[in-house]
């Protein structure tokens, strides 16, 4: 991916970021020359990050520029509307992860908000339950009951139903609770985490009871725990950098080996401790990764998590003490809170690089974006909120960063849901291939991603690119769409097709949304049976999940909208897109899978048209062009300039056993007598008889003329007899008397 | 004396090439002729076989002035003649004996002279462009005697000149001979020629590229394409140059020692003794020899060098289609040959600029050369991939210019009688087609002396020539066979019934 940060704004092709980008360099002048030397000097090196210090201080300076307001650029965003909890009197924000709820409470009541779908203007539910401190509040997962901790010793069960009361309690004194959270494994449904260890409970609904499953002993300074994941890393030792693991998945409990993460050390005495806050845990592709913020260091470390064993997969450079990292589409987007910028990465190639240059979180109104924007109820939905908004503050301290791509603000008691702009991210990118690539695994906007590869195929080709580059576009291409037949997301593509011809149109993100998150949890589910040797046990197929669409694009499409649509712009480059389609063909070939006929008639039509009849006829008798009707009737329009291709058509109609038109285009270049032959031979009887005399008479050799009324009149019983007979014979004989049937 | 083949020297075989333009007053007949071998034949001599060609071609120009006489048997030669450019004639006279090695094809002598010149103008330009360079003749003549002699020489087994005789019955000389391509092979073939396309920038590059001995992929048009095909088997591809190989090629024979080199003197010779001022001194200190045995070897990068056109310098052809003229590019790996071709507008800066070329191709091309490479190799099926058990045949596709016949190990396996059989066949449907010009369609079979069939099928620019020995009794039988093998090998072209 890119790494330039000038390239961020440079490759913007809008006059209106331009204008803005003039406006901020014409105040940031100092900082942006200080970045531009810095990058001009060490231009040979070709390194990330080099010049971060001056980007960083450039990009302070942007930030504070007046009048930039939200119209700055950006490839991550949050936008309106917003979830809004306005409950009066409310004690508290929570999140429950695993039903995806937001949580308000007030002093006796609990208001949930679904936020998967993400739909802001869903009203809460509303439950009662008794006056108390809430530490934490969760839902089971079939929702009957809610969890409440009320103390570091006391957990309540309020059954939404019975209404019946639970509380459980601790040893006080020896041990405390330092949370809970609900679990869908077979072996329990409950999971408290002290102090002392985790207790696993089995929760009886009828009883409602909880009944002690097992007991895990260790000490615990802290914990962590997704849903997302079902992992729990309790961390203990001084340092709390020692971490027995636990996943509590559908398929039983999996023990991790205990490891310990590293940490650098600023003095050879000093030992820092590992914050809960500093270690998150984030799924993407299907693959489970803890990241470990090491401040010392400036690193962030990523863990990733196979069933026998957690292996330091490197580490991402930091440039805020303060960091927090959310998942959007598989990608890693790192918050660095202090300077209020977000890099992303893409774990899914080995490269550490960013996907983009860091740039900041941008707030967008509805319609303000390129994004696809929706009907007008959200137009009066921002307007009305609008006034609001307008106090945003990025990256505040009320912030809190939720699994996997939301933001709770506490102090404005507002949800965003973080969006990334996929458009910006494709345009400040130079390195098409890997964009393409990029692209590709895009789930959450598939049909923009589709389009934007289907642009940049189309740019490509335009600007000329050395095949060599084109080629490599097309296989990206080719083989991303070849990976998701395989993995049986065809069908749905096939589906698309509709949707390709309108771009945008009904493809709203919410819309979009409830794929990724929820499928998220399927998929953990699926990976975690315990199947052979499962060394990737937290691997799961990316493609399994089932999402609405897949940005894969099909060869039909392929030639469709981009070849096609190229062509008459290209038509006097046609030796160059031959090359191209040829490239696109052995991609093609190379994953074994078939190509519209068009695209052989349009190679035929390419070739005959720089008049390379030469290469024309190679490639008939090789086979890249595929024998088709279609093809041997452009093979005979274009052999118009060429008999030798158009005896390619010829032949290739004979092959293929199509009697009649290769009759018909017998007689059309004068080869009556073998026409006939032939039509004798295959007992083609759609020909008329009078075609072929008709052809022999215009012919004027009257030789050729009898010869025919003679094997007609043996072959067809009763001949002599028919008008056409006598018309041609009386022909005959007025021309010549010298010729005897 | 063997009477097989010719001793150079003797009388037995004479070609020459003369202008009619030229020389049409009394004195000066010997301006007529550009090329005589052999050289050391007397002015009178020459000047009596060019006498007699020149009035032979006069006389028949009265009946037919479009195309004059072909050939002229005489009781003891064959004059076979060959208008190469308007007015200038080729005429080959070989001695008739009765030894029977000595029964050649006409047309097969005709494609020689013909073969020859094309080749002289894809390296040097037409001979009439050369005379108007140079109207006194010597430009052309310092050009013209290497060129062939260096042709001649691969003739030579030995010190006897050997002509194709009704042996090689079953080739034809002036086609390509192509290697069939699996469609996948085709594509990474195609996807090659793509990157060689393009490697100079928006000029288009041509290119040629064989395996072993057979033609695989070309952008050229086909004339084009069989001259530079004869010229790489005869001098660039693996086995051409690892000489002393026994080859499976009709474009070369075992020919290490060049005789007519050794004579080279006489190229001199020829100049001095020239009656006219100029051809000698510094015009045939630069003569090129483009045919020049043995001056290829592999350079560092993988690219065929030669000093034959100067110390690091990179020759350069001449191509018909395009009236272009380009740099001729050669990168060997293992048995791929690729020839590149340049055009010239686009090296500026001389060698500066082929050497960056090179070095494209190299960055571009050298992955997708191994892949086609390695491609190829597996599906290569040796020298004897295109024999059908039980037939010996000989495909032609006039259309293309393409031929392919039995592998000539499998023909040296016809008993004579069948060679003769089908040489006359091939000599009765040579006579036919110049009869009558337009394309038609033929079939003729003979039994010959030793009851084999020999077959010839005509239709629409494709020719079908066919021995079959043991085929049965019936006439039948034999058609059958040719239509199996049509249906087989030839997708049904040759099905007449």
């Amino acid at each position: 991916m890119i790494s330039n940060f000038s390239n961020a704004g440079m490759k913007e092709k809008n006059s209106a970021t331009a204008s803005t980008l003039g406006r901020i360099l014409a105040t940031c002048s100092k900082q942006a020359k200080d970045y531009g030397s810095c990058v001009a000097s060490k231009v040979h090196e070709v390194e990330k990050d080099i010049c971060l210090k001056e980007f960083l201080a450039l990009k302070n300076c942007m930030q504070h520029t007046p009048s930039l307001g939200s119209g700055g650029l950006s490839h991550v965003y949050i936008q309106n509307p917003s979830l809004r909890c306005n409950i009066p009197e409310s004690t508290g924000l929570f999140y429950d992860d695993a039903n995806r709820l937001l949580i308000c409470t007030t002093s006796s009541q609990v208001f949930s908000w679904q936020t998967t779908p993400f739909n802001p203007e869903e009203p809460p539910l509303v439950d009662s339950i008794s006056e108390g401190p809430i530490l934490s509040i969760r839902f089971s997962l079939d929702k009957n009951v809610i969890a409440v901790q009320r103390s570091d010793c006391e957990v309540q069960f309020f059954n939404r139903e019975s209404r019946q009361i639970l509380s459980h309690k601790c040893k006080a004194g020896s041990e405390s609770i330092l949370g809970f959270f609900w679990s869908d494994s077979p072996l329990c449904d409950l999971a408290i985490v002290k102090t002392s260890g985790m207790d696993l409970f089995a929760w009886d609904s009828m009883l409602n009871t909880l009944r002690l499953v097992e007991a895990k002993k260790v000490n615990v300074n802290w914990y962590i725990y997704t849903h997302e994941t079902r992992l729990v890393l309790l961390a203990s030792g001084l340092q709390c950098k020692t971490f027995n693991g636990f996943q509590l998945s559908t398929a039983g409990i999996v023990r991790l080996p205990r490891f310990e993460m590293t940490m650098a050390k600023s003095e050879p005495n000093s030992k820092p401790i590992l914050l809960s806050g500093d270690l998150h845990l984030v799924t993407v592709y299907g693959r489970i990764y803890c990241l470990q913020v090491d401040r010392e260091a400036m690193l962030l470390h990523l863990y990733r998590f196979y069933r026998d064993a957690v292996v330091q997969q490197g580490s991402l450079p930091i440039y805020s003490s303060k960091l927090s990292v959310s998942v959007v589409d598989n990608l890693l987007l790192v918050h660095q809170i202090d300077a209020k910028v977000v890099i992303i990465y893409d774990l899914f190639v080995d490269s550490r690089a960013p996907v983009s240059a860091p740039l900041p979180l941008l707030w967008r109104d509805y319609q303000g974006s390129g994004t696809s924007s929706q009907a007008a109820n959200k137009e009066n939905e921002s307007s009305e909120s609008s006034t609001s908004n307008e106090n945003i503050v990025m990256y505040e301290d009320g912030w809190t960063f939720l699994v996997p791509d939301l933001i709770l603000d506490q102090t404005n008691k507002v949800l965003w849901k973080i969006h990334l702009d996929l458009e910006a991210i494709s345009a400040s990118s130079s390195d098409r291939t890997s964009l393409l690539e990029f692209l590709q695994r895009r789930k959450l906007e598939a049909n923009k991603a589709k389009q934007l590869c289907l642009g940049i195929a189309r740019a490509v080709i335009l600007e000329r690119r050395p095949a060599t580059q084109v080629s490599q576009a097309i296989d990206v291409l080719v083989t991303a769409y070849s990976h998701s037949v395989k993995a049986g997301t065809y069908k749905e593509i096939k589906n698309e097709r509709t949707t390709a011809t309108t771009p945008t149109v009904g493809a709203s993100p919410d819309n979009e949304r409830h794929g990724p998150s929820g499928s998220n949890i399927d998929e953990e589910v699926e990976m975690n049976v315990p199947s052979g040797s499962g060394e990737n046990m937290f691997y799961a197929v990316e493609q399994q999940e089932s999402h609405l669409s897949s940005a894969a694009i099909s060869p039909d499409e392929l030639y469709k909208f981009v070849f096609a649509s190229v062509e008459e712009m290209m038509v006097e480059e046609s030796e160059y897109l031959v090359a191209i389609i040829t490239e696109f063909l052995r991609s093609i070939s190379a994953e074994k899978l078939k190509v519209d006929l068009n695209v052989y008639v349009m190679i035929i039509r390419l070739l005959a048209y720089s008049k390379r009849f030469a290469e024309l006829s190679l490639f008939t008798t090789n086979k890249i062009i595929e024998p088709s009707k279609e093809v041997a009737l452009q093979l005979l329009e274009s052999g118009r300039q060429n008999l030798r291709v158009r005896k390619l058509g010829l032949d290739m109609l004979r092959q293929l056993s199509l009697h009649h038109d290769y009759i018909s285009s017998l007689v059309q270049d004068g080869y009556y007598l073998e026409a006939l032959r032939y039509a004798q031979k295959h007992k083609v009887t759609s020909v008329r008889s009078s075609l072929f005399l008709e052809a022999a008479f215009a012919s004027n050799d009257l030789q050729h003329l009898a010869a025919i009324l003679r094997v007609l009149s043996d072959l067809i019983p009763g001949f002599k007899e028919t008008s056409e007979y006598y018309t041609f014979y009386g022909l005959l004989n007025e021309t010549s008397s010298s010729v005897a049937v | 004396m063997v009477m097989a083949s010719m001793s150079s020297g003797s009388e037995s075989f004479r070609l020459c090439v003369f202008d009619l333009r030229r020389g049409q007053n009394e004195g000066q007949e010997l301006d007529k002729i550009l090329f005589f071998y052999p050289p050391d034949l007397t002015f009178s001599t020459q000047l009596s076989v060019i006498g007699l060609s020149e009035g032979l071609i006069t006389f028949t120009r009265l009946f037919s002035p479009e195309a004059a006489c072909e050939v002229i048997e005489a009781e003891r030669h064959s004059h076979v003649f060959y208008e190469a450019e308007s007015d200038i004639w080729m005429v080959m006279v070989v001695e008739k004996n009765k030894e029977i090695e000595a029964i050649w094809r006409v047309d097969a002598l005709r494609r020689m002279l013909k073969e020859v010149h094309s080749l002289f103008v894809m390296f040097h330009g037409s001979i009439r462009a050369l005379l108007e360079k140079e109207q006194t003749g010597g430009l052309i003549r310092s050009h013209l005697y290497p060129f062939i002699t260096d042709y001649l020489n691969d003739l030579f087994v030995g010190k006897k000149l050997q002509l194709p005789s009704f042996r090689e019955t079953l080739k034809e000389r002036g086609t390509v001979q192509m290697l069939t391509l699996a469609r996948d092979a085709a594509l990474e073939v195609q996807s090659l020629v793509g990157v060689l396309d393009s490697c100079v920038g928006i000029v288009r590059c041509h290119s040629v590229i064989l395996f072993h001995d057979l033609l695989v992929s070309t952008t050229l048009s086909p004339d084009d394409t069989v001259d530079l095909f004869t010229f790489s088997v005869m001098r660039l591809t693996t086995n051409a140059q690892s000489s002393g190989m026994s080859s499976w090629s009709y474009l070369r024979k075992g020919s290490t020692l060049s005789q007519i080199t050794s004579r080279s003197t006489s190229a001199q010779l020829l100049g001095s003794t020239d009656p006219l001022p100029s051809g000698n001194g510094n015009n045939a200190a630069r003569v090129i020899r483009p045919l020049q045995h043995e001056k290829w070897s592999k350079g560092k990068v993988g690219f065929l060098v030669t000093d034959i056109w100067g110390k690091d310098a990179t020759p350069t052809i001449w191509l018909q289609q395009t009236q272009e003229r380009v740099y001729l590019l050669t990168y060997q790996y293992k048995s791929l040959t690729l020839v590149l071709l340049v055009p010239t507008p686009a090296i500026v800066n001389g060698e500066l600029d082929i050497s960056f070329v090179k070095h494209q191709v190299i960055e571009n091309a050298s992955a997708k050369i191994l892949k086609v490479e390695e491609k190829l190799s597996k599906g290569w099926g040796g020298e004897n991939a295109y024999h059908v058990s039980g037939y010996r045949y000989l495909l032609v596709d006039n259309d293309m210019e393409i031929s392919r016949a039995s592998p000539p190990g499998k023909v040296a396996t016809l008993a004579k009688e069948s060679l003769l059989a089908l040489n006359q066949l091939r000599e009765e449907v040579d006579s036919e087609k110049s009869r009558t010009k337009v394309e038609r369609d033929m079939e003729i079979s003979i039994r010959a002396k030793n009851n084999a069939w020999v077959i010839a099928r005509i239709t629409r620019g494709k020719e079908l020539y066919m021995a079959l020995e043991k085929a049965s009794e019936t006439l039948l039988d034999a058609t059958d066979s040719v239509q199996r093998f049509s249906n087989r090998y030839c997708s049904g072209s040759f099905s007449m019934d």
